[in-house]
């Protein structure tokens, strides 16, 4: 049979008591459990000085990779712009209920100069898309995602077309995927929903 | 443009968005000693903890654009790292091979701080770390290796810290079962 540890011995353990603190009966459980923690071994780790050398060279390998372009051709900023347009009345909260409603203006792709600005945009082809989340105890609302680097304050957007990974921002600090689109595991352990732009239109993926 | 030693992890994060992948090593510089020790006492060999730190750093980088927050590269990082030593664990598990805790940088058999009996028992708790489950070793660790908080261990890993405390618990007595048996 498993011989297990008092609950107070484990909160001793915890950092919770102290030995004093124990009744007399389980001070001997209690020293034998410190010693258990007395043979943590807590001395530093150095790893090989050639780790950077060895990263870096592969973050370079993998910068130059084709696959890597073309996916940087998709997400970088152009002389295409995105804007974010909030609806106050929907992102601020009230006692009944708050909502983000974003819309992402996407234009198509300019054959001028880069830096064109958002007059000779405004005209073009567009996209809108709209985020909507229900929360109804929300002070306020964002959306950020890989079309804006995850920044929740960015605006006007300035990522282009493609597929997009977001999120939502409840009350500058929950993140929450949309509970209206698919969820796609970030490889991390949390959801984001997935968004695909185009000039033709969007979709949620 | 040189390397900005200085500057915010998100700073350093959005440069290398931006196309200026040199900036990178300003990461690396920065974290590869600090989860480290957290790599080593999950896998029980420095080995293989710094294949898992420069395999992490890797993945950092081809997901980069997915880190949602830039200014705390760091907490993000150690979720990849971690995720990658639960990996590693569960393929040695399915391969059949056990983790071993034979690395003598690991083990700790030179400490200058102690005699024969606590090098002993340092190995045998080495031993003993390698048999608990991935959950049960890493609250151990982050805990009495890494000197954190149950909150700060929730911070981190997103656990609860009622979960982190049972688990925590369980170890404890596991631990207890397994030096009986070592010894």
């Amino acid at each position: 049979m498993t011989e297990t540890f008092h609950p107070l011995v484990k909160r001793l353990l915890d950092g919770e008591l102290s030995l004093g603190d124990l009744p007399p009966g389980l001070r001997g459980e209690g020293a034998e459990a410190l010693r258990l923690l007395g043979a943590v071994d807590r001395t530093p780790v150095a790893l090989s000085v050639q780790l950077e050398a060895r990263v870096m060279a592969e973050v370079r390998r993998r910068a130059r990779s084709p696959m890597r372009r073309i996916w940087r051709g998709l997400v970088e900023p152009r002389d295409i712009e995105l804007r974010l347009r909030l609806r106050p009345w929907v992102v601020w909260g009230t006692a009944l209920a708050a909502a983000a409603a974003v819309a992402l203006l996407l234009t198509r792709p300019s054959p001028g100069p880069r830096g064109a600005g958002p007059a000779r945009l405004a005209a073009r082809d567009s996209v809108y898309v709209r985020f909507v989340l229900y929360a109804p105890t929300a002070k306020q609302v964002a959306v950020a995602g890989t079309f804006n680097q995850w920044d929740r304050n960015a605006s006007p957007l300035v990522r282009v077309g493609g597929h997009h990974q977001y999120a939502f921002v409840v009350d500058g600090e929950q993140w929450v995927a949309d509970p209206a689109a698919p969820g796609v595991d970030d490889g991390f352990g949390r959801r984001n929903s997935m968004v695909a732009v185009t000039a033709r239109g969007a979709r949620i993926l | 443009m040189g390397q900005r030693e200085q500057a915010t992890d998100g700073e350093v994060v959005r440069a290398v968005l931006a196309g200026d992948v040199e900036q990178y090593a300003v990461l690396v510089r920065r974290y590869r000693d600090r989860y480290a020790r957290f790599a080593a006492r999950m896998l029980g060999s420095l080995d293989a903890a710094e294949d898992a730190v420069q395999d992490a750093f890797v993945r950092a980088f081809d997901q980069l654009a997915q880190c949602r927050e830039p200014a705390k590269f760091s907490g993000w990082l150690f979720l990849i790292l971690r995720n990658r030593c639960f990996a590693e664990r569960r393929r040695r598990t399915r391969e059949g091979r056990a983790l071993e805790a034979t690395d003598e940088a690991i083990a700790g058999p030179d400490r200058p701080d102690g005699n024969v009996e606590q090098v002993e028992q340092a190995h045998a708790l080495e031993r003993a770390l390698v048999d608990l489950t991935p959950e049960q070793r890493e609250v151990f660790v982050l805990k009495h290796v890494e000197g954190l908080a149950y909150e700060e261990i929730a911070g981190m890993t997103g656990a609860t810290v009622a979960s982190l405390k049972m688990r925590m618990h369980r170890a404890y007595d596991r631990l207890r079962e397994l030096l009986k048996e070592h010894s």
